[in-house]
Protein backbone atom coordinates (compact mmCIF):
# COMPACT_ATOMS: atom_id res chain seq x y z
CA UNK A 1 0.00 0.00 0.00
CA UNK A 2 1.18 3.40 -0.89
CA UNK A 3 2.31 5.77 1.92
CA UNK A 4 -0.05 9.19 1.41
CA UNK A 5 2.18 11.99 0.72
CA UNK A 6 5.08 9.73 0.14
CA UNK A 7 4.21 8.54 -3.43
CA UNK A 8 6.72 10.39 -5.39
CA UNK A 9 9.72 8.82 -2.71
CA UNK A 10 10.65 5.68 -4.76
CA UNK A 11 13.38 6.59 -6.84
CA UNK A 12 14.76 9.67 -5.37
CA UNK A 13 18.82 9.96 -5.39
CA UNK A 14 20.78 9.91 -2.30
CA UNK A 15 23.34 12.95 -1.89
CA UNK A 16 26.51 10.77 -2.94
CA UNK A 17 29.45 10.89 -1.26
CA UNK A 18 32.98 8.33 -0.91
CA UNK A 19 34.51 6.62 1.63
CA UNK A 20 38.31 5.23 2.44
CA UNK A 21 38.88 2.36 4.44
CA UNK A 22 41.35 2.13 6.50
CA UNK A 23 44.00 -0.66 8.11
CA UNK A 24 43.45 0.03 11.66
CA UNK A 25 39.24 0.82 11.09
CA UNK A 26 39.51 -2.72 9.17
CA UNK A 27 41.46 -4.24 11.75
CA UNK A 28 38.73 -3.19 14.59
CA UNK A 29 35.87 -4.37 12.46
CA UNK A 30 37.26 -7.94 11.96
CA UNK A 31 37.88 -7.49 16.28
CA UNK A 32 33.93 -7.18 16.34
CA UNK A 33 32.50 -9.63 13.91
CA UNK A 34 35.47 -12.04 13.30
CA UNK A 35 37.16 -12.02 10.11
CA UNK A 36 35.26 -13.02 7.13
CA UNK A 37 37.91 -11.33 4.38
CA UNK A 38 39.38 -12.68 2.57
CA UNK A 39 43.56 -12.89 2.03
CA UNK A 40 44.31 -9.35 1.54
CA UNK A 41 40.98 -7.70 1.28
CA UNK A 42 38.81 -5.59 3.62
CA UNK A 43 36.25 -7.48 5.88
CA UNK A 44 32.97 -7.80 3.43
CA UNK A 45 30.87 -6.02 5.83
CA UNK A 46 31.87 -2.94 4.82
CA UNK A 47 29.46 -3.55 1.66
CA UNK A 48 26.95 -2.29 4.81
CA UNK A 49 29.19 -0.02 6.53
CA UNK A 50 30.87 1.77 4.42
CA UNK A 51 28.11 2.52 2.08
CA UNK A 52 25.94 4.04 5.47
CA UNK A 53 28.95 5.63 6.32
CA UNK A 54 29.92 7.49 3.04
CA UNK A 55 26.78 7.91 1.86
CA UNK A 56 25.67 11.91 1.69
CA UNK A 57 22.91 11.49 4.38
CA UNK A 58 22.81 10.52 7.99
CA UNK A 59 20.31 7.89 9.12
CA UNK A 60 18.52 10.78 10.90
CA UNK A 61 18.53 12.88 7.01
CA UNK A 62 17.54 9.37 5.83
CA UNK A 63 14.37 8.82 8.38
CA UNK A 64 12.91 12.38 7.42
CA UNK A 65 13.02 11.49 3.54
CA UNK A 66 10.27 9.00 4.80
CA UNK A 67 9.01 11.70 6.97
CA UNK A 68 9.87 10.01 10.36
CA UNK A 69 11.50 10.87 13.40
CA UNK A 70 14.82 8.69 14.08
CA UNK A 71 14.20 9.53 17.83
CA UNK A 72 10.81 7.35 17.25
CA UNK A 73 12.74 4.09 16.93
CA UNK A 74 13.61 2.70 13.38
CA UNK A 75 14.49 -1.10 12.95
CA UNK A 76 16.43 -2.99 10.50
CA UNK A 77 14.49 -5.41 9.24
CA UNK A 78 16.69 -7.08 6.61
CA UNK A 79 19.41 -6.30 4.35
CA UNK A 80 20.81 -8.00 1.31
CA UNK A 81 24.60 -7.09 0.18
CA UNK A 82 25.99 -8.44 -2.86
CA UNK A 83 30.11 -8.26 -3.74
CA UNK A 84 31.32 -7.98 -7.20
CA UNK A 85 34.74 -7.92 -6.36
CA UNK A 86 36.69 -7.97 -3.16
CA UNK A 87 36.74 -5.18 -0.82
CA UNK A 88 40.35 -3.14 -0.40
CA UNK A 89 41.82 -0.97 2.26
CA UNK A 90 43.55 2.76 1.07
CA UNK A 91 41.18 2.80 -1.85
CA UNK A 92 38.39 5.91 -1.99
CA UNK A 93 35.19 4.58 -2.99
CA UNK A 94 32.08 6.61 -4.55
CA UNK A 95 29.07 5.81 -2.30
CA UNK A 96 25.74 6.43 -4.56
CA UNK A 97 22.43 5.35 -3.30
CA UNK A 98 19.03 5.80 -3.86
CA UNK A 99 15.16 4.94 -2.44
CA UNK A 100 13.88 1.96 -3.57
CA UNK A 101 10.59 1.74 -2.10
CA UNK A 102 8.03 2.42 1.15
CA UNK A 103 4.88 0.83 2.04
CA UNK A 104 2.50 1.01 4.59
CA UNK A 105 1.49 -2.14 6.10
CA UNK A 106 -0.29 -3.29 9.40
CA UNK A 107 0.03 -5.82 11.83
CA UNK A 108 -0.70 -6.82 15.55
CA UNK A 109 2.35 -4.07 16.52
CA UNK A 110 0.13 -1.24 14.38
CA UNK A 111 0.68 0.47 11.54
CA UNK A 112 4.30 1.03 10.32
CA UNK A 113 6.32 1.89 6.55
CA UNK A 114 8.71 -0.38 5.18
CA UNK A 115 11.38 1.88 4.06
CA UNK A 116 13.82 0.26 1.62
CA UNK A 117 16.97 1.90 -0.08
CA UNK A 118 20.10 0.60 -1.76
CA UNK A 119 23.35 1.93 -2.16
CA UNK A 120 26.75 1.33 -3.98
CA UNK A 121 30.57 1.26 -3.54
CA UNK A 122 32.27 1.98 -6.77
CA UNK A 123 35.86 1.86 -7.57
CA UNK A 124 37.68 5.01 -8.91
CA UNK A 125 37.02 3.35 -12.46
CA UNK A 126 33.11 3.06 -12.05
CA UNK A 127 32.66 -0.88 -11.05
CA UNK A 128 30.14 -1.33 -8.86
CA UNK A 129 32.21 -3.15 -6.04
CA UNK A 130 29.69 -3.91 -3.35
CA UNK A 131 26.27 -2.89 -2.51
CA UNK A 132 23.61 -3.14 0.59
CA UNK A 133 19.92 -3.16 -0.14
CA UNK A 134 18.07 -2.92 3.56
CA UNK A 135 14.68 -2.57 4.80
CA UNK A 136 13.58 -0.45 7.39
CA UNK A 137 11.02 -1.20 9.91
CA UNK A 138 9.22 2.60 10.74
CA UNK A 139 6.34 2.40 13.37
CA UNK A 140 3.90 5.29 12.50
CA UNK A 141 2.22 6.52 15.77
CA UNK A 142 -0.95 7.69 14.00
CA UNK A 143 -1.54 6.40 10.21
CA UNK B 1 37.98 -26.69 -5.75
CA UNK B 2 35.03 -26.41 -3.40
CA UNK B 3 34.65 -30.30 -1.16
CA UNK B 4 31.50 -28.81 -0.60
CA UNK B 5 27.94 -30.31 -1.68
CA UNK B 6 24.56 -30.32 -1.21
CA UNK B 7 23.35 -30.99 2.85
CA UNK B 8 26.74 -30.18 3.85
CA UNK B 9 26.64 -28.24 6.89
CA UNK B 10 28.64 -25.24 7.19
CA UNK B 11 29.53 -24.33 10.50
CA UNK B 12 28.52 -24.03 13.11
CA UNK B 13 30.85 -21.00 14.63
CA UNK B 14 30.21 -20.44 18.19
CA UNK B 15 30.12 -16.55 19.90
CA UNK B 16 30.59 -17.49 23.34
CA UNK B 17 29.21 -14.46 24.35
CA UNK B 18 28.16 -10.77 23.04
CA UNK B 19 30.37 -8.38 24.78
CA UNK B 20 28.87 -4.80 25.77
CA UNK B 21 32.95 -3.42 25.15
CA UNK B 22 32.51 -4.53 21.31
CA UNK B 23 29.51 -3.00 21.04
CA UNK B 24 30.95 -0.02 21.84
CA UNK B 25 33.38 -0.35 19.14
CA UNK B 26 31.14 -1.17 16.39
CA UNK B 27 29.16 1.86 17.45
CA UNK B 28 32.26 4.07 16.71
CA UNK B 29 32.88 1.87 13.37
CA UNK B 30 29.21 2.48 12.51
CA UNK B 31 29.21 6.33 13.43
CA UNK B 32 26.08 5.39 15.41
CA UNK B 33 25.04 6.94 18.96
CA UNK B 34 22.08 4.75 19.57
CA UNK B 35 21.93 4.76 23.09
CA UNK B 36 20.53 1.01 23.08
CA UNK B 37 23.74 -0.70 22.21
CA UNK B 38 25.42 1.71 24.54
CA UNK B 39 23.95 2.43 28.01
CA UNK B 40 21.50 -0.30 29.63
CA UNK B 41 19.08 2.99 31.32
CA UNK B 42 17.79 3.24 27.50
CA UNK B 43 16.97 -0.22 26.86
CA UNK B 44 15.26 -0.12 29.56
CA UNK B 45 13.13 2.35 28.60
CA UNK B 46 11.85 1.07 25.65
CA UNK B 47 10.86 -2.09 28.01
CA UNK B 48 13.65 -4.14 26.38
CA UNK B 49 15.13 -5.63 29.57
CA UNK B 50 18.40 -4.50 31.28
CA UNK B 51 21.13 -5.51 29.02
CA UNK B 52 22.00 -3.53 25.53
CA UNK B 53 21.28 -4.62 22.73
CA UNK B 54 23.70 -5.92 19.53
CA UNK B 55 23.70 -3.93 16.29
CA UNK B 56 21.91 -5.88 13.59
CA UNK B 57 24.93 -5.30 10.78
CA UNK B 58 27.38 -7.07 13.88
CA UNK B 59 24.85 -10.20 13.21
CA UNK B 60 25.80 -10.07 9.10
CA UNK B 61 29.31 -10.14 10.27
CA UNK B 62 29.25 -13.48 12.29
CA UNK B 63 27.29 -15.17 9.62
CA UNK B 64 29.94 -13.65 7.31
CA UNK B 65 32.93 -14.98 9.39
CA UNK B 66 31.13 -18.58 9.76
CA UNK B 67 31.18 -18.76 5.51
CA UNK B 68 34.49 -17.19 5.29
CA UNK B 69 35.45 -20.09 7.93
CA UNK B 70 33.44 -23.18 6.67
CA UNK B 71 34.63 -22.41 3.09
CA UNK B 72 37.89 -20.76 3.15
CA UNK B 73 38.35 -20.78 -0.57
CA UNK B 74 35.00 -19.17 -1.61
CA UNK B 75 33.93 -15.86 -2.28
CA UNK B 76 31.28 -14.52 -1.07
CA UNK B 77 28.68 -12.81 -4.11
CA UNK B 78 25.75 -12.47 -1.47
CA UNK B 79 24.33 -12.61 1.77
CA UNK B 80 20.53 -11.68 1.83
CA UNK B 81 19.44 -12.25 5.07
CA UNK B 82 16.50 -10.97 7.47
CA UNK B 83 16.44 -9.61 11.45
CA UNK B 84 13.81 -11.83 13.55
CA UNK B 85 14.68 -11.15 17.25
CA UNK B 86 17.12 -9.09 19.09
CA UNK B 87 20.81 -9.94 20.52
CA UNK B 88 21.69 -8.77 23.92
CA UNK B 89 24.85 -8.36 25.60
CA UNK B 90 25.95 -11.51 26.92
CA UNK B 91 23.72 -13.60 24.64
CA UNK B 92 25.56 -17.05 23.56
CA UNK B 93 25.34 -17.42 19.55
CA UNK B 94 25.62 -20.19 17.10
CA UNK B 95 26.25 -19.20 13.29
CA UNK B 96 25.55 -21.86 10.90
CA UNK B 97 24.15 -22.97 7.48
CA UNK B 98 23.72 -25.41 4.90
CA UNK B 99 24.36 -26.01 1.13
CA UNK B 100 21.34 -26.50 -0.70
CA UNK B 101 22.15 -26.10 -3.98
CA UNK B 102 24.94 -26.65 -6.64
CA UNK B 103 25.39 -25.25 -9.94
CA UNK B 104 28.52 -25.59 -12.35
CA UNK B 105 29.22 -22.16 -15.27
CA UNK B 106 31.70 -20.66 -16.68
CA UNK B 107 34.53 -22.49 -14.68
CA UNK B 108 32.83 -21.69 -11.53
CA UNK B 109 30.65 -23.78 -8.60
CA UNK B 110 28.02 -21.56 -7.34
CA UNK B 111 27.09 -22.50 -4.23
CA UNK B 112 23.32 -21.28 -3.06
CA UNK B 113 22.73 -21.84 1.00
CA UNK B 114 20.46 -21.06 3.82
CA UNK B 115 22.25 -19.34 6.10
CA UNK B 116 21.15 -18.27 10.47
CA UNK B 117 22.04 -17.14 13.43
CA UNK B 118 20.64 -18.99 16.93
CA UNK B 119 20.67 -18.38 20.16
CA UNK B 120 20.69 -20.38 23.46
CA UNK B 121 17.22 -20.29 23.34
CA UNK B 122 16.71 -21.96 19.66
CA UNK B 123 15.52 -18.33 18.53
CA UNK B 124 16.44 -18.13 14.94
CA UNK B 125 17.78 -14.23 15.35
CA UNK B 126 18.90 -14.02 11.49
CA UNK B 127 18.05 -15.80 8.52
CA UNK B 128 18.80 -15.85 4.93
CA UNK B 129 20.27 -16.95 2.14
CA UNK B 130 23.74 -16.72 0.80
CA UNK B 131 26.08 -17.20 -2.32
CA UNK B 132 29.20 -18.31 -2.72
CA UNK B 133 31.45 -18.95 -5.84
CA UNK B 134 34.46 -21.38 -6.19
CA UNK B 135 36.74 -22.37 -9.13
CA UNK B 136 35.43 -25.83 -10.76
Amino acid sequence: MAVPGLEQLPGTELAAGSFTISAEEDAKLAQVVGDGAPAGAAQPLWAYVATQRGIGVSVEELCALADFDVNDGPLLGSTAMTWSQPIERGVEYAVAGEIVDIARKSGRSGTFDILTYRERLLAPNGDEVASSTSAWILPRKEA
Amino acid sequence: MSALNVGDVLGPRTIASVDPELMKLFAEILDDPNPIHLDPAAVRAMGLGDRVVNQGPANFGYVLAMLREAAPEAAVRKLDVRLGGNVFAGDRLIAAGRVEQVEEAAGERVLACRVWLENDGGTRVLEGSATLVVPA
